[in-house]
């Protein structure tokens, strides 16, 4: 039995990249068993644990409870987390990373595909597992995310990725997990007297037939065998049997009560809406349609002048009161490398009324059980993957979020990044 | 009508080389002998009849009415005015049977008889030079050679429009350009040279460029900037000497500006930007206004400017969907609901004041005019606005304005006094002509008759208006029947039709008849569908009964109405929060100074600044005994902190913070552009922030002047500037500069690549150097040029004054600092070497991503760094920004700052301020001066904010938590003791927002016409600025 101190544990994985290399490679399988003893455990499904430990075996949680119950004596090797804080991989939801390296180069952008429905394209299968983004968003404590398309009416399927791979393939999670939808802007912007005013588009009620028209095509093929294969209506299919999830991006109250509408219309037994500002406006319809909710961004301006100016902050909180599933998620400016930021919005969500842990279930369960994956990950249960962070501080907290150690599935992960190795360069430089 | 006066044009000489006509006048001569240069086709007319107007309301200016008076017009003129005139032989007689006779209106704000303003084509390309070839000025937005007078021609159907609403002569210019040339002054006739009163009128102004061309000005401080250099360079073309070019435009504008200064502005701010311009040449302007003044009025009074206000009063919205009401904002519904109060606020505060017909349909004229009277404006205020006023303004008032003898005929005939809600335009007279709108002479055929169809007798009813009747004939039998009876009235001819099966007539009837006894017999024939004509007379037996509907004293008048707030948006207040004494006490203070944190402690604000601070405050000490009011605050639990400063933003900022058209736009200032209306303000006040330094964005090399403000929310821009601060000057590097990102086809504006921007910087300075010595000769050569010879000579030609140069040239002399926007460490290096070689020192690099690379080089220069705490990866140029960045540039002793540069990420300032303890490790206190202390410092402010030391602004927040931690909330912020954000006072804020809209939405549901037709629903957004924003308009 090796006993190991997190210090040390850093100090084995740094030590061999100083200068070496901007990319870390991924951790080697976890085979035998491991212990996390001591320190605080939030479980992710709302629990905590005070001076808990942690077992796993081959990559699968195997003892959650109380470092008093866990008996060392039976691990290959035990971590001392005595202090620290033990959270479930956190979760980025609706994310880009590994679709777009650098904002303003257009060669870099591979998220927006042309035209209007074009569920067939996948964002996993164009992930980059050498991304100096991911890294950086690791080492914060986010170990999984959704890759999602952009654009267009219905922009593609997401897929879900872990952040320690090879390629894609070994990264993928989940091929597919659903389809996006943008939902029609039932407004547009344009300048008047110079001043940018938003009105009513003319063409709004148009697009929704067209959707409809979609939709119907979609369901009625998908009755079929598919013998002849449409690859657009291919990809619809699991909508319709559950398979995968209708992630419906819309913010406005109207356009929530429309999509739920399409749910019902077309029996789509899985919805989730993206961004969904309005959606503590319409919770009673979402709740009782079973819609979930990734929120707007935490860390966003409100979108009316007269909204309480702490409303994006308040909007977890708001949807917790009412019963919505909700995670958490980041999309908008530079949405790839704000990915490592996401922990402080369940922070914020903290200070604004949420409890501890149910932020933490906002970047960990609840965003597994929306993709489908909480079987797997999400939470530290018995029968789960050890997909695990260890923060020497309060993680959500800036101030304080300092990973120590990650793994996923067991393998453990290097948490050095580019910025790091930068970071030691000049420092040398001045020594 | 002929023209009969003689035109005299009056040549001056202004050189020996501008000949430029200046002022036109008509002469009235008191001939007989008509003279004109037009031949005349046929025989000549000698208008030798007069109009003598009898039995009318005379209202000859705004204040004296002659009641049943009299008034002779002769040749378009008045001869005479009073109760009784003595009228020529040779005259005819109106009889105006008591109808109001008003002066014609002036309206000193149109473009009627000027050609069409073509709209400017978006281009993808740039357009530096000007596209027409010509001896003018540089930029085509600047056309004061453009004279109204030469292009107008009359326009019918706009006459007659603007004649709808009682206006007889206009002020008409062509709205195109910044500086727009001059006006005519025209009555509304159709005789082109008749109508002509005043050929160069006014000089007019505006800030928007109009159908150019070129690039420049892209923004509103750009159009600032341009106009005060054209001013500039009017001195120095005409008291230079020095000038190589012969220009036009400066020679047009220099007779311009004898004439009166009129500024069509877009939004109220604007009144107080061009106020500043004319401050600074000595002008005065007038400005044309959006019925907004009401929103700002103490700082328009002040400008002493007289204001155009046009009166078309904002629609109601279509407010029967909540989910759209609520797209419309709170200033939308507030000002639908005061804009109609506006004349009057404006009357009660003493402003001077116009009013204009511009954007206000004919049909809403009147009605407006009476709504704007409802709420409060006097009706002699009302009338002077739209007569005497705008007369006596043009110094015409000789000619126009009120009804007196010598005066133009120009004259209103109403059907009652102006204000009486059915009162009618009748008729205007201009110059002699006239318009009729309703027929004054039909006569009135409504009562009841008796008419008589072939021997029989059938009761009819007439009603109506007059002038358009209609009937009712009843058959009273077993029951009464009544059927509709279609009247048309030309003059005394009627025509009539009526179904007459229901009064046991064969088929439809058809009436023809004349109207006789002042409408007391009708008679005709009809016509039967087999043909027979039959005859019909019908008898008056009573006049229409007087059927004006008592108006009940209505409640209408008491009408509901909120309070102007300040600034005029969401959660801005009907007061200004004013100025307290406050003690804090059981408070963490973090006081940035050597006692660091103090634990459980007090603190003192008092007339603004802090008065004392420490474990404990000695009140006897601080003001001896006469100890004020104070307001405690227990703050236990608490941590107070000096505010935020934020070293880079782009909040309230109006149209435009890049001038980015040019490589160097050193001479736009943001000070001239501040919005104090920008919602951002108040969000980050509850983010804690207090100061912020609004910069140019980084479009070009050399940017332009920031300011730097307080955010004192409610107050006006120029309250928010801190005018004493050390001034700043936005530079930038790398992508932007060179326009990488911004599409293939900007790749004509030098510079392209970082090569080329070194050379845009010594270029510049070495210029600014030469602009130098150039002023420094002629300076020296004054001092030596002895009296006699000045008075032989004249003075020595003069260097032209350059705004651009002169702001470089302060750089150079230490007079000013560079705040410069930059990422790679090749390029700040290279920004180091050039202010090395040329003597002064760089203030601050911003964003400074690579300056961890060149910490040491910077240390050395004396240059500080603000940067962001951790973005990256969104431009090539940031791939090695790293967010040890903060760490290692105050490691090398920098003086380090992280700045916002975004409107949502400055609410969070403190905790990005966190990231350099979690990125690096840098001390929590350290740490937490990288938001307050440290860019004071680089703002060279830090005299006076940024720790909270005795004396320094009480610059203040109280947060609930860590001040680093997310979990901290900003529960108030204090700006120089004035409390600006309350985190509790936020919710009744919120509450009062909820019910104002709520209290204005039912209104607006209650207000007149159908719900359907009114405005749909849309929502203000705002630009959300960031260094590389760029406007397609401004």
């Amino acid at each position: 039995m090796k006993h190991y101190s997190i210090q040390l544990l850093i100090l084995l994985f740094c030590s061999g990249f100083v200068f070496a290399q901007d990319q870390v490679s991924p951790g080697a399988k976890h085979e035998g068993k491991t212990l996390l003893l001591g320190g605080t455990a939030h479980l992710g499904n709302g629990d905590v644990i005070q001076d808990a430990a942690i077992g796993y075996e081959n990559g699968v949680i195997t003892f959650v409870g109380s470092s008093l119950k866990a008996k060392s004596a039976d691990y290959d090797e035990v971590i001392d987390t005595k202090g620290k804080h033990i959270y479930p991989g956190f979760i980025t939801a609706n994310s880009t990373l590994g679709l777009q390296e650098i904002g303003a180069v257009r060669a870099t952008r591979d998220q927006y595909e042309i035209g209007t429905f074009r569920p067939n394209v996948r964002a996993i299968i164009a992930f980059n597992t050498e991304s100096d983004i991911t890294p950086t968003v690791r080492s914060n404590g986010v170990l999984i995310g959704q890759i999602t398309p952009r654009g267009g009416v219905i922009s593609g399927s997401s897929g879900i990725a872990q952040f320690d791979a090879w390629n894609w393939e070994d990264a993928a999670m989940e091929m597919t997990d659903g389809v996006h939808m943008n939902w029609p802007r039932m407004h547009h912007l344009h300048t008047q007297q110079g001043k940018p005013v938003i009105e009513l588009r003319k063409t709004y009620e148009q697009q929704l037939h067209e959707i409809q028209r979609f939709f119907r095509e979609s369901k009625a093929y998908s009755k079929g065998n598919g013998a002849i294969k449409d690859l657009k209506y291919e990809a619809m299919r699991g909508l319709f049997d559950g398979e995968l999830c209708l992630y419906v991006h819309a913010n406005d109250y109207k356009q929530l009560v429309e999509a739920v509408q399409l749910k019902r219309d077309f029996e789509i037994p899985r919805m989730c809406i993206v961004g969904g500002y309005d959606s503590w406006m319409a919770a009673d319809l979402l709740r009782d349609n079973k819609v979930s909710v990734m929120l707007y961004r935490t860390h966003e301006l409100p979108d009316y002048d007269e909204d309480d100016v702490n409303l994006p902050y308040k909007l977890p909180k708001l949807l917790s009161d009412e019963g919505v599933l909700f995670c958490l998620q980041n999309s908008g400016d530079m949405e790839q490398m704000g990915t490592r930021n996401l922990p402080f919005y369940a922070g914020t969500a903290v200070a604004y009324g949420l409890t501890y842990e149910q932020a933490v279930m906002s970047i960990t369960l609840n965003a597994a059980k929306i993709l489908g994956i909480d079987d797997r990950v999400g939470s530290l249960e018995v029968g789960k993957q050890a997909t695990i962070v260890v923060s020497d501080g309060d993680a959500l907290d800036m101030r304080t979020n300092n990973i120590v150690f990650a793994c996923i599935t067991g393998r453990v992960i290097d948490l050095d990044n580019r910025h790091k190795l930068l970071y030691r360069k000049y420092r040398s430089k001045y020594q | 009508m002929e023209p009969r006066d003689v035109l005299i044009a009056t040549f001056v000489v202004m050189r020996t080389w501008i000949f430029v006509l200046t002022l036109c006048l008509l002469c009235f001569a008191k001939i007989n002998f008509a003279q004109s240069t037009f031949p005349v086709n046929g025989t000549h007319e000698k208008s030798v009849v007069s109009t003598l107007f009898i039995n009318g309301q005379f209202h000859t200016s705004p204040t004296e009415l002659i009641e049943n008076g009299q008034m002779l017009v002769s040749k378009g003129q008045i001869i005479a005015i009073g109760s009784e005139v003595k009228a020529p032989a040779q005259c005819e007689i109106v009889d105006l049977k008591g109808a109001h006779v008003y002066p014609s209106f002036i309206d000193l704000e149109s473009d009627y008889g000027m050609p069409k303003v073509e709209g400017r084509q978006w281009s993808r390309e740039p357009h530096i030079e000007r596209s027409e070839k010509g001896a003018f000025g540089w930029n085509e937005a600047i056309r004061p050679e453009f004279h109204a007078a030469h292009v107008f021609k009359h326009q019918n159907e706009k006459a007659e429009s603007l004649k709808k609403m009682g206006f007889g002569a206009v002020l008409s210019h062509h709205h195109d350009g910044i500086s727009r040339g001059t006006s005519a002054l025209i009555c509304l006739g159709s005789n082109e040279n008749r109508n002509l009163l005043v050929s160069r009128a006014a000089s007019h102004f505006s800030f928007s460029k109009g159908s150019s061309k070129q690039d420049y000005p892209s923004s509103l401080m750009g159009a600032i900037a341009l106009l005060r250099q054209t001013f500039y360079d009017l001195e120095w073309y005409l008291y230079g000497k020095n000038a190589t070019e012969r220009n036009l435009s400066l020679e047009a504008l220099a007779d311009g500006l004898n004439l009166p200064l009129i500024f069509e502005t877009r939004e109220k701010l604007d009144l107080l930007r061009a106020d500043r311009i004319g401050d600074e040449f000595s002008m005065q302007f007038a400005f044309v206004g959006n019925g907004d003044e009401y929103q700002r009025i103490n700082e328009i009074k002040a400008t002493e400017g007289m204001v155009i206000v046009p009166i078309n009063f904002p629609a109601p919205y279509d407010v029967r969907d909540p989910y759209l009401a609520r797209m419309i904002s709170l200033q939308e519904l507030k000002h639908w609901e005061l804009a109609p109060s506006n004349l009057a606020r404006l009357e009660a505060a003493g402003v001077p004041f116009c009013i204009t017909s511009k954007d206000c349909s004919s049909k809403d004229f009147f009605s407006n005019l009476r709504l704007a009277v409802k709420n409060g404006l006097s009706e002699a205020a009302a009338i002077d606005a739209l007569t005497l006023q705008p007369a006596k303004y043009l110094k015409v008032d000789d000619l126009l304005g009120s009804l007196d003898v010598g005066k133009e005929a120009n004259f209103n005939v109403m059907s009652a006094s102006l204000f009486d809600d059915d009162s009618e335009l009748l008729e205007v007279w201009t110059q002699g002509e006239v318009a009729i709108f309703v027929d004054r002479l039909l006569l009135d055929v409504r009562g009841e008759y008796n008419l008589n169809i072939d021997g029989k007798i059938y009761p009819l009813s007439v009603n109506g208006k007059v002038g358009q009747v209609s009937g009712e004939i009843s058959r009273i039998q077993e029951d009464t029947v009544k059927i509709k009876l279609n009247i048309v009235q030309e003059g005394q001819q009627l025509s009539m039709n009526a179904k007459g099966d229901e009064l046991g007539l064969p088929g439809t009837l058809f009436f023809g008849g004349i109207v006789h006894a002042e409408s007391r017999i009708w008679d005709g024939t009809l016509q039967y569908p087999d043909g027979q004509w039959k005859t019909w007379i019908a008898v008056k037996q009573q006049d229409l009964e007087n059927d004006k509907k008592e108006v009940p004293e209505s409640n209408e008048e008491a009408v509901e109405m909120g309070e102007v707030i300040y600034p005029f948006v969401a959660y801005g207040s009907p007061k200004r929060p004013e100025a307290k004494t406050i003690l804090i006490k059981n408070a963490t203070l973090w006081t940035n100074e050597d006692e660091g944190i103090i634990e459980d402690a007090q603190l003192l604000i008092h007339q603004g600044k802090i008065a004392a601070l420490g474990k404990r405050v000695d009140l006897a000490a601080v003001f001896g005994k006469s100890i004020p009011e104070i307001e405690v605050i227990d703050a236990k639990g608490k941590h107070v902190t000096p505010g935020i400063i934020d070293e880079h933003s782009h909040i309230a900022i109006t149209r435009g913070v890049n001038e980015g058209t040019q490589a160097s736009s050193a001479e736009v200032s943001i000070q001239h552009s501040v919005d104090s209306e920008d919602i951002n303000i108040y969000r980050q006040l509850s983010g804690g922030v207090t100061c912020s330094q609004l910069l140019h964005g980084s479009a070009n090399p050399i940017g332009g002047q920031s300011a730097i403000i307080k955010l004192k929310w409610g107050a006006s821009p120029d309250e928010m500037v801190l005018w004493d601060a050390a001034p700043f000057i936005k530079f930038a590097l790398g992508e932007n500069v060179k326009q990488s990102n911004w599409g293939d086809a900007q790749t004509e504006r030098f510079p392209q690549t970082r090569m080329g921007v070194e050379q845009v910087f010594y270029d510049e300075f070495i210029r600014a150097r030469e602009y130098e010595l150039a002023w420094k000769n002629y300076n020296n050569e004054l001092k030596l040029l002895s009296r006699r010879q000045l008075k032989k000579e004249g003075l020595p030609p003069a260097p032209r004054k350059d705004l651009e140069l002169d702001v470089l040239l302060q750089i150079l002399n230490g007079e000013r600092f560079i705040t410069c926007h930059s990422y790679r460490q090749d390029e700040i290096n290279m920004l180091m070497h050039v202010a090395d070689s040329l003597g002064f020192t760089l203030n601050t690099f911003t964003h400074i991503l690579e300056g961890y690379k060149v910490a040491d080089k910077m240390r050395e220069h004396g240059a500080g760094g603000s940067t962001f705490s951790d973005w990256w990866a969104y431009k090539f140029e940031v791939k090695d920004a790293i967010p040890y960045n903060g760490a290692i540039l105050w490691e090398q002793g920098v003086v380090t700052a992280f700045n916002s540069d975004d409107a949502e990420m400055a609410r969070r300032l403190n905790q990005e301020a966190a990231k350099a303890v979690k990125y690096g490790g840098v001390p929590e206190e350290e740490a937490f001066k990288f938001v307050t202390l440290n860019p004071a410092k680089l703002l060279h402010l830090d005299h006076r904010m940024g720790s909270l030391k005795v004396g320094k602004d009480a610059d203040v927040v109280i947060w609930s938590d860590h001040p680093l931690s997310i979990y901290a909330k900003a529960e108030k912020t204090f700006i120089e003791g004035v409390c600006y954000w309350d985190a509790e006072e936020d919710i009744a804020k919120q509450r009062y927002i909820q019910s104002e809209k709520a209290r204005i939405i039912q209104k607006m549901l209650n207000s007149p016409g159908d719900n359907g037709s009114k405005r749909k629903p849309s929502k203000r957004v705002h630009q959300h600025n960031h260094c590389d924003t760029i406007l397609e308009e401004y």
